[in-house]
Order: C-alpha cells, then structure tokens, then sequence
C-alpha cells in the first residue's frame, strides 16, 4: 500500500473522527507561523521601501556628508566642491512639515539647489519629467513649491494654487508652481513629497545658513575609497561621510530590536504550536495502537508506518502553515506602519506601500512551520512502533511512563535548571559592559529553565498526585480518588498536558510580571520629568503616526512669558548625535531651570552635581544604555561630534531613561546652542502661577498664538495620563497573545481529556453499570481537568516569576538601557492561576459530557 | 600656337576659378572662424529684448530683459542679463565672467532671496531660467579648439545660402552635436539643431538679420525643444554695439543691484 493509499484509507478515518483536535494543530503551527511570516515581511518591506527611498532621495550621489542633525553651514559646500575627483556637490535639507488644511497629513520636504539638483538625481525639474510652467518664477519666489502629483490628486490642489504649510515660522503660505510625476524623489513617502529650493527651505524652515546634507557624485574613475578619504580631510572631524546605502545599514541596526521581539514572540508561539502538535500526535498514537498492530500484523513495516505518521503531520502543518502565511500577511498589515514611523522618526519619512512576500519567503516560512512540526511529532512517532504487534492489538501498555520518569530524564532536567539559574546567577554577577551581560546570555538561561521544568512535569504530577491521594482524596470522596486514579494512569501522556498549561501559565506571568514592572518604572519616570503644567508643541505630542512636529522659534518664548498667569517657560529639543554610527537620542532643555521642579532619577551621581556641573558648560548627562555601553561613570568624559567639530563633554551624572535604547545625552540648552547655533524648540513647557489657572493660561496660549500656527496645548496631567493610557493598552496587547497562549494550551487539555475518555470508554462503561451516575462520572473528568490546570498553572507561576525577573534584568535593561525594578504582578498569578483551573475545567467540559453520555452495553462491548 | 593659345586659355580659367574653387573648400573650421569673429565684435553691446515662452498647450509668457555685453582681453568677457518684467521676476540678474573662451565663471541673482547663486558651469547647456535658450546661448563665443567642424554641404535658409556645419564637441556637452546654417559673407547662424546622438532635442531659427554698426545681427530668435515641444521666443527690441561699459556694471554688486 502506498503512502497516498495509507493517508487516504486510514488517516482521513481520524481527520473525521479529529476534527476539533486538528483544527486546533492547525492553529496553533498556524499562530506560529503568522509571526514569523510578519517578521519577514515587515523587515523586508519596511527595508526595501527604505532603500527605496534612499535610492530615489540620492539620486546618482555616491558619498553624502551629514553632520549634527540641526544641520551645518553651508559654507562647507564650496570645500567639498573644489575637492578633486568631486563632479557634483549638492545641498539637501530633508525636514517634514504640516499641511495646514485639507487631511493635515504630513509633507516630507525636500530643499534642493534647483539649478543643478538634476545633475545628482533621477529627476528633472526643467524638462518634461516635471511639469513646472515656469521654473524662473520657481527659482525667484521663496514661496514656490513643487507637489507630487499623487499628493496634489489626493488633496485636490492644482498649478499656481496656494497651500499652507505649518512650519518654523509659524503657517506660510506657498503657491504651487508645479507638479512632479511619481519619478525619483517624488516617489518618496508614498508620494507625500513636496520640492522646494534649498534656499527657500533654508528661510521657510529656520535653517538659514544651514543643511543638511551634501550629496556628491564623482567625476569617471573616482574611487570610493580615495573619495572619501579626500573629503573626510577638508571637513572637520565629526561629520560622517558614508555611501547612501550606509543609510540603509543603519537601518537595519535599529530594526534589529523589532526582529529580537518579533523572533522571541514568534518562538514562544511556535513553541506551543510544538507542543500541541507533540500532544495530538501522541494522543493519536494510543489511539490507534491497535490499528497499528494490525497494520504491522500484515506486513506493515516500522518505517512505513513512521513514515505514514510523519505524513500527516505533514499535511497538518502545511495546512497550519498556509494559514499562518495568511494570518501573517494580516499581522505585518497591522504592524507594519508602526515600524515604519519609527524609521520615519529617527532617521527619514518612511512609507510602506506595498509588503514584500517572495516565494522565497512562503517556502521558507512554510518549511520552518512543518519542520518544527516534525520535530516535535518525532519522539510521539517513533514510540508508535516500539511495541510488537502482538502488543498492539492487545492494547497492552508501551511503557513509555517508566522512559520518561527514568532517572535520566530527571538528571537531564536538575543539569538544565542548575545551568539555567548558574547562567542567571553568573550575569548578575558580570558587571555592566561586561561581554557576558547579553540576551544570548538570559535567553539561554530562560530556555534552559523553560525545558527544565517542562521535562520534569510527569515526576512533578507523579509528586502531587502521591500528595492528592495522600491529603486530598479523601475530601473529595470517589471522584476525587477516581480523577488521582486516573492521571496517575497514563502520567505521560498528562504530564504533556500540565506541560502545556505550565508553559503558557509561565509566559503569561513572565510577560504580565516584566510589563508590569515596566508599567511601574515608566510611570515612576515620566511623574520624575513631566513636572510643567503645559506642554507647547506645533505637533501633538500623543500621534503616533500622525502630524509631526514642526519646531518652534525661540521668540516663541517671550510672548509665552508675556502671558498673565505663567511664571516660567522652558523650552525642549530633541534631536539625534551620530556616535559610533549609532544613533544617540540628544534631549535639551534648560538644565538649571528644569532641576528646579523636576527631581529626575539617577542611578549613578546626582541632582546636585547635575545643578553644579551642567548649566552652560560642556558637561552632560547620560542614560544607562549609552553609560554601560561605553562604559562611562560620573567624571569620565566622551567626545561628541557638534556642527562646529568634536567637542569633549564631561559626564556628570548617569540617568534613568527609556526613550532610546541606543542612548540618551541631556545637555543643558545654552551649551546646545553654542555648538549647535539652533535655537529652535520642539517643545515649551510652561509652569503656571496657580494650578487652578491651568485651564484658562492654556486658553489665553491658544488665543494669543493659535492663529499663527496649529499649536497643541497640552495639560501636562493629561498628557501623563495619556502616556500611562497608551502603556496600558500596549500591556494589553501582550496579555491578549498571552491568553490566546493560554486559550491554546487549553484546546490541548480537551484533546488530553478527549483521548483519555476514549481510551477508558471501557472502564467508564464498568463504573455506569455499577451505578455510578451520568454527573459522577462527568465529575470525574472535569476535576482531573481542573486537577492538571492547577498544577500547570502553580508550576507556570512560580516559573513565570523567575522568567520574568530575567526577562526584566536581561531582556529589558540590555534592550532599553535601563534599570527596571523588578514588580511582582500578584493579581496577574491569581489571574493565572485561576485562568489555568477554570480554563482547564472549562475545557473538560466536552470530554465530561462525552464520557456521561456512553451508552452503557455499547461501553462494554468497546475494545 | 595652337598650344600656346590652349595653355593660356588653360591658365586663364584655372585663374578664373581658382577663388570659386577656394570659397566652396572653405573648411567648418574656418567657417567658424568668421562667426568667431563677428561674435567678437559683436561683444560691447546693450540688448533690450523680449522673451516669449510658449508651451505646449498654447499658452505664452512674456517677460522682458537687458543684456549687457563688454570685450576685455583678447579672450575675456563680461555679460549681465537683467530681467525687467514681469514684476516677479523684475531685478533677477545672470552674470558671466570669462577669462578665457573656455573658462568662465556664471552666477544669478534672485532679489527676493537676496542671494548670488553659482550656476557651475556643467550647467551652461542647461535651460537658461526655464526657457529653451542655454547659458551658453547667452555667453560669448567658444573656443574653437574644443570643437571639431565638419562642413556637410551648402543650402539656402530664407533666401540666404548657407554654409552647413556639423560641430561635434571634444568635451563633454549635453548635446553630441549640433549642425548650423551659417549665412555665406554675413557670418551669422540662420538655423541650428542639436543632436544627442541620432536625437534632434532642440533646434533654433535666426530671424529678421539686420545690419547694425555693420555687424549682422538676427532680431529674431525662436528656439525650440523639439521633446517637450515647449518653444522660446526672443525678440531684440533695441540694440547697441560698441557701447564701452565700465568694468563696474558686470560686478557682483552690480548684479545684485540690477546693474544700476
């Protein structure tokens, strides 16, 4: 008989007779492999689309110079223009802007020196790939801009019609002298592009004297290598000379943490998609040992029948694969924009139009989900023929529970938790910057801790059920004795089981326990540097994929001030230091003046010595990430590059932060503004007089100011609370994957129960026929069910605590750089708890009603 | 004497026609020679025109300009263009400085930025301010030695016979070529096309060629890109030669001052 032949005669018999259970494989291998798949397409798309972008925005450009990212003169120009080898140097200022009416959206802004930017990019601004009416009336008003003609469709804006644009300088008005068809540039951010003269958008946006960057192309038989080097020498240190590409790289560095969490959900969720492929296959097996005896019995050999079992585990995962491609596909729809925002935050708009999906990606994503499928069916499989035939049909035990209660299994599992906690134990000992603090490190541990347990669960369950029998048996009268009879019976097969409730239970308040923790140090955080009343910005603060905002003059300032009912304003710049081609977070705000109502957290120095050290001087503060990873104290000292030339900066204190995971600088504002010569403001915070002024200050503001420009006004209180709002919701989200976890594990304890009533379809019979009742008997089944959710979920519980603590001293301090006090989340372990038993009682339902319902003559007839 | 006779006659032809003969083998390059020379002479001058940009749709602009041309070395020269309307574009000014027929120094001038912007000079077959002439069409004479001429013939252009000559730069231009219809004796192209490779992207006409101070001058320009089949229209309306300007009116400064 062939394998078709077997599948079709023998495993489509149990697909009928399996359905849920199978459903419920699909599932889960399918939930395993969505998130893979959203990995790679969300990291493909989201690279491809910025790769795109740079490609299109660099045009022919081989090298570009950047410097700080408030810009730099522009005076640089003519030295990397008289460079030799040098064809074309060419300013670019790159920087976002509002429309002011119409869908608000927002515009990249893309400054070009319109009389020769051609020469560099793909596009042209003179000939037919444009249509501009009049490129000298261009190029002689300030006020001319050039659309994208997708953008100019959408928002019904034609030729020589007026635009307003939020800006620096407050709401200006453009005209509209042309519209660029979707080549080159215009094809960037999906189309939200608008072109200006560099000239222009140097006076439009507050960059006077400034940009951004200089793009430059090499006469034939420059070398990239010579190049470079020529340019790097007449340009101060500081300034990074990079192919655009070098973009791109970047890129892919602050997309790797996305990926490490991203991997780490995607290996959770396979892990029980394992686990419950691990279940049904072994269920299957003692379902159908007398089938496979027989099968044997005439002729079958062992690797035919390994092989038939292999098939439909197969199938099953090809099935949960294609759905899990589909579900994938869903989940990078989701998430992709987020992803693509961040990118658009740090480093240039970002708009993912279409997600890339190879067939390269589909058969490798697919492979993996049945892959792990066939791993994890491969013990259960090959067990299928450990017994002889003879033994098969008679049904006679395997004795596969002595393998897995051996001492052997046991030792495996204390070696795997003594290397776990040593792992652990060692990390905590290493000290910051040490080699050894890496998440391969905790992740190790964890896993080592995971599959630990995870083997010792059938001795465990033996240990409690000696101890049920023992304590509480008798309390529960026979359905107790008989449910402790029961799960004694077949302790591997149960032992699965409690192993999926424990694995779920324990990620579930892993998960909870580390969000909770972050919950509190956030929330400590933000109350420690969020002490204004109101908070300025041309932007909201809250979009997440929203308008942006527009910097602020530092004028600004005194009209606040002017304001009856406001005692102080300080003004706050963010912006990003290239170090050490990272990427560093660099905050600005008035040192002296914040420390005076905000205390900040500091996990080395001081307030006093911020006070003393910072104001006005080169010194700064630093956040752990950046201190541990270049293994800076108080006193020590870093060289960072300003537009000016690298500056030594002393580092008076380290800081608590969690806005950058690549590093946090604070530095006082007049220092800032000395090397920087920007006086531009992200964001005033304004303290008011008398706290109950803050409604009407906040609606003088909005009077005074608001028609020059979109201003958000925000009460720092509800700011706060929106922050903490959207923390929450993101904890939720977690807790959602984590109770769909738990959901999973779930459907694995009606397929455990399921199987076991059918094997004891018998013994049930026995029982009705000796009296006992239809609710006796349903009994029984749910409090074996409830029986192994309670010891799932205590084991996941104690084990979830550990794995939290080293998610939050691994995972989250080396990821966010910074220090997280660990929380105990005791309303999620009562949660757990009471989920896992419920759950599992819940689940036990069908099986219960099932073995209640057996016919009595038909029960003892069953063989 | 019969021989005698027919070897006289023989030389009195040959005589005859020896300087028919010498004008058709004139060579491009020295055609381009006397063009050279006219467009020398023709460097101290004050232009006032008017250009017209018709685009493809039908629609025209005008705006109206002054050029201003001075002869300095044996090879330098200096020329401003200042725009005199629309009142948008009123005071924006073009400056060129050539030290040489092949080294020269452009810049513009934007009022409303209050800026001088360098037009590198990569740039000089770009479009001079969106309009279908190039810098280059508003600078001096080139210098002959980049070039290569290749005479292809003789035609009559508007009742004038001609002169055509391919010109293929040794440099690399924008275009590959350009062939020209120079006017025989006037020394003044009548029609242009360039080439990119096999592709005609812009050609021109010479128009309305008058005598003025003695220096063939063509009243009417319209050039054309034969892509876009956007189309520039210039018109001198009054024109000066050997005006003498003082070094000071093609200074930066004066550009920004609109040549006041």
């Amino acid at each position: 008989m062939n394998l078709i032949n077997l599948l079709r005669h023998i495993s489509l018999k149990h697909v009928r007779l399996q359905k849920a259970q199978l459903l419920i494989a699909v599932v889960g291998i399918g939930l395993g492999v969505a998130a893979m798949v959203a990995i790679d397409i969300v990291n493909v798309s989201v690279l491809r689309s910025f790769a795109e972008s740079i490609d299109q925005i660099t045009g022919r450009a081989a090298l570009e110079i950047s410097g700080a990212e408030s810009g730099f003169p522009e005076a640089l120009l003519e030295r990397v223009q008289e460079v030799p080898g040098v064809e074309y140097a060419v300013p670019v200022i790159e920087t976002n802007a509002n429309l002011a009416d119409g869908s608000k959206r927002a515009v990249m802004i893309l400054g070009v020196d319109v009389l020769q930017d051609h020469q560099i990019r793909n596009y042209s601004l003179t000939d037919e790939a444009a249509d501009i009416p009049d490129p000298l009336l261009f190029l002689a008003k300030k006020d001319s801009i050039l659309l994208s003609k997708a953008m100019a469709k959408q928002e019904k804006i034609a030729i020589d019609q007026e635009i307003r644009l939020q800006t620096v300088e407050g709401i200006k008005t453009f005209k509209v002298r042309g519209l660029l068809n979707p080549e080159g540039p215009a094809r960037v951010a999906g189309g939200d592009i608008a072109i200006m003269d560099v000239y222009a958008a140097q006076l439009a946006f507050g960059k006077e004297g400034r940009i951004d960057r200089i793009d430059v192309s090499f006469l034939p038989g420059g070398k990239l290598d010579t190049m470079k080097a020529r340019i790097q020498q007449v340009l101060p240190s500081g300034y990074t000379v990079d192919t655009p590409a070098g973009r791109t790289r970047q890129v892919e560095i602050l997309l790797e943490r996305f990926q490490k969490n991203m991997a780490f959900t995607s290996t959770m969720v396979m892990f029980v998609g394992m686990y419950l492929i691990y279940n049904i296959i072994s269920i299957s097996v003692v379902q159908r040992r007398k089938e496979i005896g027989i099968l044997r019995a005439i002729g079958a050999r062992r690797s035919e029948i390994i092989t038939l079992f292999f098939a439909e585990t197969c199938v099953v995962a090809a099935l949960g694969s294609l759905l899990g491609i589909g579900l994938g596909l869903a989940f990078a729809k989701l998430t992709v924009g987020f992803v693509a925002q961040y990118i658009t935050d740090v480093y240039l708009q970002t708009s993912v139009t279409s997600l890339t999906f190879s067939s390269g990606m589909f058969f490798r994503d697919a492979a993996l989900g049945i892959l792990a499928s066939l791993l994890a069916a491969a013990s259960p499989v090959l067990s299928s023929v450990r017994f002889t035939p003879l033994a098969a049909i008679r049904a006679q035990s395997s004795g596969g529970d002595g393998f897995i209660l051996s001492r052997n299994i046991k030792l495996a599992s204390a070696l795997l938790l003594a290397l776990s906690l040593g792992l652990f134990a060692a990390y905590r000992a290493a000290g910051p910057g040490s080699d050894f603090r890496s998440s391969t490190v905790t992740v190790a541990s964890a896993i080592f801790l995971i599959v630990g347990i995870s083997l010792l669960t059938p001795a465990i369950l033996q240990g409690t059920m000696l101890l049920f029998h023992r304590f509480l048996s008798p309390w529960l009268g026979v359905a107790g004795r008989l449910a402790g009879i029961n799960l004694q019976k077949n302790i591997g097969r149960n032992g699965v089981a409690v192993g999926a409730i424990f694995f779920s239970i324990s990620l579930y308040v892993c998960s909870a326990s580390a969000m909770h923790s972050l919950n509190v140090s956030m929330f400590d955080w933000i109350d420690s540097i969020i002490r204004a009343d109101l908070l300025i910005s041309s932007g909201s603060p809250l979009a997440a994929g929203g308008a942006h905002s527009i910097p602020m003059p530092e004028s600004l300032a005194g009209e606040l001030e002017k304001i009856p009912g406001v005692r102080m304003v300080e003004p706050f710049r963010k912006g990003y230091l290239t170090y050490e081609n990272k990427k560093i977070l660099l905050e600005i705000f008035d040192v002296a003046l914040r420390m005076e109502y905000c205390p900040g957290m500091f996990a080395e120095g001081n307030r006093e010595e911020v006070i003393r050290q910072v104001p006005g001087q080169d010194t700064i503060f630093i956040n752990e990430g950046f201190a541990t990873q270049y293994n800076l104290h108080p006193g020590d000292s870093v060289v960072l590059p300003t537009p000016g030339g690298p500056v030594r900066f002393g580092v008076a204190a380290i800081a608590v932060s969690y806005s950058s995971d690549a590093g946090v600088v604070w530095m006082d504002v007049h220092t800032y503004r000395r090397h920087w010569q920007d006086t531009l403001v992200d964001t005033y915070e304004v303290l008011v007089k008398e706290k109950s002024e803050i409604p009407r200050v906040r609606q003088a503001i909005l009077d005074r100011l608001g028609q020059e420009r979109h201003l958000f006004v925000l009460p720092a209180l509800e700011f706060r609370n929106e922050i903490k709002k959207l923390l929450a919701n993101t904890s939720v989200l977690f807790q959602a994957v984590n109770i769909l976890v738990l959901l999973i594990a779930g459907f694995g304890i009606v397929i455990t129960l399921l199987a076991s009533v059918l094997e004891r379809t018998r013994e049930i019979g026995v029982l009705r026929a000796i009296g006992m009742k239809k609710n006796q008997v349903a009994g029984v089944v749910i409090l074996e069910s409830a029986l192994i959710g309670t010891l799932g979920g205590l084991l996941g519980s104690a084990t979830g605590l550990l794995l939290g603590w080293i998610a939050v001293e691994g995972f989250f301090r080396l990821d966010y750089g910074a220090s997280i006090v660990y929380h105990v989340d005791f309303s999620a372990i009562a949660w757990a708890i009471l989920l896992s038993t419920g759950l599992a009682a819940l689940a036990g339902f069908y099986p219960a009603r099932r073995a209640a319902g057996i016919n009595i003559v038909e029960a003892l007839t069953y063989e | 004497m019969n021989r005698l006779m027919r070897a006289g006659l023989y030389l009195l032809l040959v005589m005859t026609l020896l300087p028919l003969t010498c004008a058709s083998a004139m060579t491009g390059r020295e055609v381009y020679e006397k063009v050279h020379e006219l467009r020398q002479r023709a460097l101290d001058r004050r232009v006032e025109g008017t250009l017209v940009l018709f685009d493809k749709g039908g629609t025209t602009r005008s705006r109206s300009l002054i050029e201003y041309s001075k002869k300095a070395d044996p090879e330098a020269y200096k020329v401003l263009v200042v725009f005199q309307t629309p009142p948008d574009l009123k005071d924006v000014g073009f400056l060129v400085h050539a030290r040489t027929f092949s080294d020269r120094d452009l810049w513009a001038y934007f009022p409303e930025f209050k800026r001088i912007r360098r037009i590198p000079t990569t740039s000089q077959d770009d479009a001079f301010f969106g309009t279908d002439f190039s810098y280059d069409d508003f600078g001096g004479p080139p210098n002959l030695d980049d070039y290569s001429f290749s005479i292809q013939g003789e035609e009559v252009v508007d009742g004038k016979p001609c002169y055509v000559v391919e010109v293929t730069p040794k440099v690399h231009r924008k275009y590959t070529r350009f062939v020209a219809w120079v006017a025989k004796d006037l020394w003044v192209h009548l029609k242009i096309a360039y080439y990119r490779d096999k592709e005609l992207y812009r050609s021109g006409r010479f128009m309305e060629v008058r005598m003025v101070d003695d220096i063939a001058t063509a009243h009417k320009v319209r050039m054309e890109n034969n892509a876009t089949g956007h189309a520039t229209e210039l018109t001198v309306d009054a024109i000066q030669y050997h005006t003498r300007f003082p070094d000071d009116l093609f200074s930066q400064r004066s550009l920004e001052r609109a040549g006041k």
